[in-house]
């Protein structure tokens, strides 16, 4: 009896202990704030899209630095083309930010394989984390999550100026086949229907994942061709690109779309000189505003050419934050990111940049707007954002690419496809590790 | 005429004993040659072993053999040899410019400077003013339009079939500024009697450049063509990535293998594959500075036979 009131103290000690040691890492974050003054550098991106972010950035800084006095936070706002270069060569030196922007999925599972951080969920706990939009679909790796999703980008939506689809004796198109019929009256009117800039690539990619999801039936398909289970020629992987040729040869675009980077074509739906274009969903509702607001401007996603459990769905992906590998202050860099994540943070993200944070504590019933509201619901149900879950060289190589031919009516959509299935074979040569990781991920 | 051309060198095997630096002057180049071995040295050897690992291991030739059979690479050489290509249309001008500058009494430091105002512009200056003139609806297609013609309207960097020439007619125009101050420079110092005289025999315009002036010039004209190899293939990067956003497209139609490079390291996170293609650009910008000095060599040893 003795023995086992003495095994039952042991044990509860021993229970005990071992709770104290397995308690939420965010516990063992704050009991282990640096008391010294210490600096932590921000790289980031975003304003480009959901401008006010940097305002909002800044004032987040300056809030947190008021609270913890020792802290000193810099951020350096990078440019579109020059955010993935400027992080490898941080990389390669094994030094620079502490805290770096991703965007979501391939963009923050890469980093992650190659070893340049860790992961968000050893400093912020699994129940925070679970608030936090896209956080496991995109950036869960094996029981792990690498970053902490900012704001959601709901993928992409489609602009509508409703004031020239009227004019023209038109209605805002739901299917396919009705957006085919908005070309032609408009084409022969020698209105542009869609505006588009492919001249820097990234709008290619948009393309690809507001057709080429239609036929999908989840990510794990677009993972299957790319460890090489499936092929990028198969009908479910390739019909979009017929797709694309219909409406190029429907003369839907803008002529000079290999002429103009993606902003400079946006423009022309704000002037009034296009009957559509796509966005980024952060930038949606500013599009609405400066093009007349709610009664000129509607928000659809890309009409349905197919019935897959996708179609006619908005993408969904987070854009994040995560914590480099040689921070010297990883568990501050992550009391940060987690203090964006504050209702007041929250809610000043959204009134600074009218876009919809990634947290689903996030009170929606305060968004007046109807498209912004009816934007917002449709991110929370929104289908996976396909383009994320390739490997970004296969997007630049090969979607970027064929895009741009084929919209200068150079390849077709058979050989669009072909090509990409080609570049994918190569790439599993010259990526050593990408049928691993790929495979691993997708676990 | 030539006698007064000739280089003051002597030649023979008397006289190579002289061509070697004394222990004096080694001891004044020392500190130089040890700061660009340093430099050089150590990134070229850094280069050469990354270009032999991968993640950390020993894999030989892998990633020499992975470039070499990735067609994007082959397509970024080809594109490299078709500047190449222009090599000769840049000398062309750039000489064409030189003399009849050299020829103009008057107002000629204006035009100089004309000239070689592109040259000192920066390059990202100048590829963001060309991509905006050469856009489909930009200033050129707007100015053929308004002038009537209509039909040589392209998108000029839009079309994968153009683009890398319009690309090559941008480099063209910035770098021509460089060899004709070269050329002028050179022409300056030449010895006027040799032009009265032959001015005095009937000589015409063309004639008197192309007998006189063009051997005259001979060693410029090949220090030119060199560098502007060398840039072809080695320097064009900022024009490319400017022009294309970075991409080398529309397709790959502007890709280079400094693009490529560029790519394959801060990009597709693959330095090793960057950096045995590195070697590989550097291999043949070393070939065209060897064929440099030999053909600079031999035209010496030539102009001192004759």
């Amino acid at each position: 009896m003795k023995l086992n009131k003495s095994a039952i103290v042991y044990s509860a000690v021993i229970a005990l202990l071992l709770t104290a040691c397995s308690s939420s890492s965010e516990d063992s974050a704050s009991d282990s704030f640096p008391t010294e003054d210490l600096t932590l550098n921000i790289s980031w991106w975003g304003e480009q899209e959901a401008p006010g972010a940097q305002k909002w950035l800044e004032e987040s800084i300056a809030l947190y630095q008021e609270k913890h006095p020792n802290v000193t936070i810099n951020h350096t706002l990078q440019t579109t083309d020059g955010l993935l270069p400027a992080f490898e060569a941080a990389a390669a030196a094994q030094a620079g930010p502490d805290i770096q922007y991703f965007w979501g999925a391939i963009y923050s599972q890469q980093p992650g394989w190659d070893g340049h951080i860790v992961p968000i969920s050893d400093y912020i706990s699994k129940d925070e984390l679970s608030n936090y939009i896209n956080a496991e679909v995109e950036s869960g790796f094996q029981g792990k999550i690498w970053t902490a999703p900012w704001y959601v980008n709901p993928s992409f939506p489609l602009l509508v100026r409703k004031d020239i689809l009227a004019a023209n004796g038109l209605a805002v198109p739901s299917t396919w086949n009705d957006l085919m019929k908005v070309c032609d009256v408009l084409s022969a009117k020698k209105i542009t229907t869609l505006a588009g800039g492919v001249k820097d690539g990234w709008f290619g990619g948009w393309i690809y994942s507001v057709l080429g999801g239609q036929s999908l039936d989840s990510q794990a398909d677009v993972i299957d061709a790319v460890v090489g289970n499936s092929k990028f020629t198969d009908p479910k992987h390739a019909e979009w690109w017929s797709k694309l040729e219909e409406s190029r040869d429907r003369k839907c675009w803008n002529n000079d779309i290999n002429s103009l980077e993606l902003y400079q074509a946006q423009q022309r739906f704000v002037d009034g000189k296009a009957a559509m274009t796509f966005t980024a969903g952060p930038d949606a509702p500013n599009f609405v505003k400066k093009a007349g607001g709610d009664e000129k401007v509607t928000i659809i996603a890309m009409p349905a050419w197919t019935d897959g459990p996708l179609a006619g769905k908005m993408g969904t992906t987070s854009h994040t934050f995560g914590i480099t590998k040689w921070s010297k202050y990883p568990q501050v860099a992550a009391d940060f990111i987690k203090f964006t994540h504050t209702t007041e943070r929250l809610n000043a993200w959204y009134a600074t940049t009218g876009s919809m944070p990634a947290d689903s504590r996030f009170d929606v019933s305060q968004v007046t707007s109807a498209s912004t509201k009816a934007l917002f619901e449709s991110a929370l149900n929104g289908a996976p954002y396909i383009e994320s879950f390739i490997p970004a060289q296969l997007d630049a190589d090969a979607i970027f690419k064929n895009v741009q031919l084929l919209l200068a009516g150079k390849v077709n959509a058979t050989q669009a496809a072909a090509d990409t299935q080609a570049i994918m074979e190569r790439l599993r040569i010259s990526d050593r590790k990408l049928v691993e990781n790929f495979t691993a991920w997708s676990k | 005429m030539t006698s007064l051309l000739r280089p003051k060198l002597s030649g023979g095997n008397s006289n190579r004993r002289s061509a070697l630096p004394s222990r004096e002057a080694l001891y004044w180049i020392a500190p130089a040659c040890a700061v660009i071995i340093f430099i050089f040295g150590y990134s070229i050897v850094n280069l050469i072993t990354q270009s032999l690992r991968y993640d950390g291991d020993w894999v030989g030739f892998e990633n020499f053999s992975i470039v070499i059979s990735d067609p994007l690479f082959l397509v970024a050489l080809r594109h490299n040899l078709f500047l190449l290509s222009a090599v000769p249309i840049l000398v062309l001008i750039a000489f064409i410019l030189a003399i009849t500058l050299f020829e103009t009494r008057r107002g000629m430091r204006f035009y100089r400077s004309a000239v070689f105002l592109p040259y000192i512009l920066p390059i990202p200056v100048v590829a963001v003013i060309f991509g905006q003139i050469y856009q489909l609806n930009g200033v050129l297609n707007t100015f053929l339009s308004s002038i009537g013609l209509d039909f040589l309207i392209q998108d000029w960097l839009g079309d994968p079939d153009i683009a890398l020439g319009t690309m090559g007619s941008v480099i063209i125009w910035k770098e021509v500024g460089f060899g004709v101050i070269l050329m002028l420079a050179h022409l300056i110092s030449l010895p006027t009697e040799t032009y009265e005289a032959a001015k005095l025999d009937g000589a015409g315009f063309w004639r008197t450049h192309f007998v006189i002036t063009r051997p005259a010039i001979k060693s410029t004209l090949i220090f030119y063509a060199v560098i502007e190899s060398i840039t072809m293939v080695s320097w064009v990067f900022n024009y490319v990535y400017v022009m294309s956003n970075g991409l080398g497209g529309p397709g790959n139609a502007t890709m280079v293998s400094e693009l490529y490079i560029y790519r394959m390291a801060f990009q597709n996170n693959a330095p090793e594959l960057a950096a045995a293609a590195s070697v590989f650009l550097f291999a043949i910008t070393l070939i065209l500075l060897v064929a440099f000095f030999k053909i600079q060599r031999r035209s010496i040893s030539k102009t001192f036979r004759s």
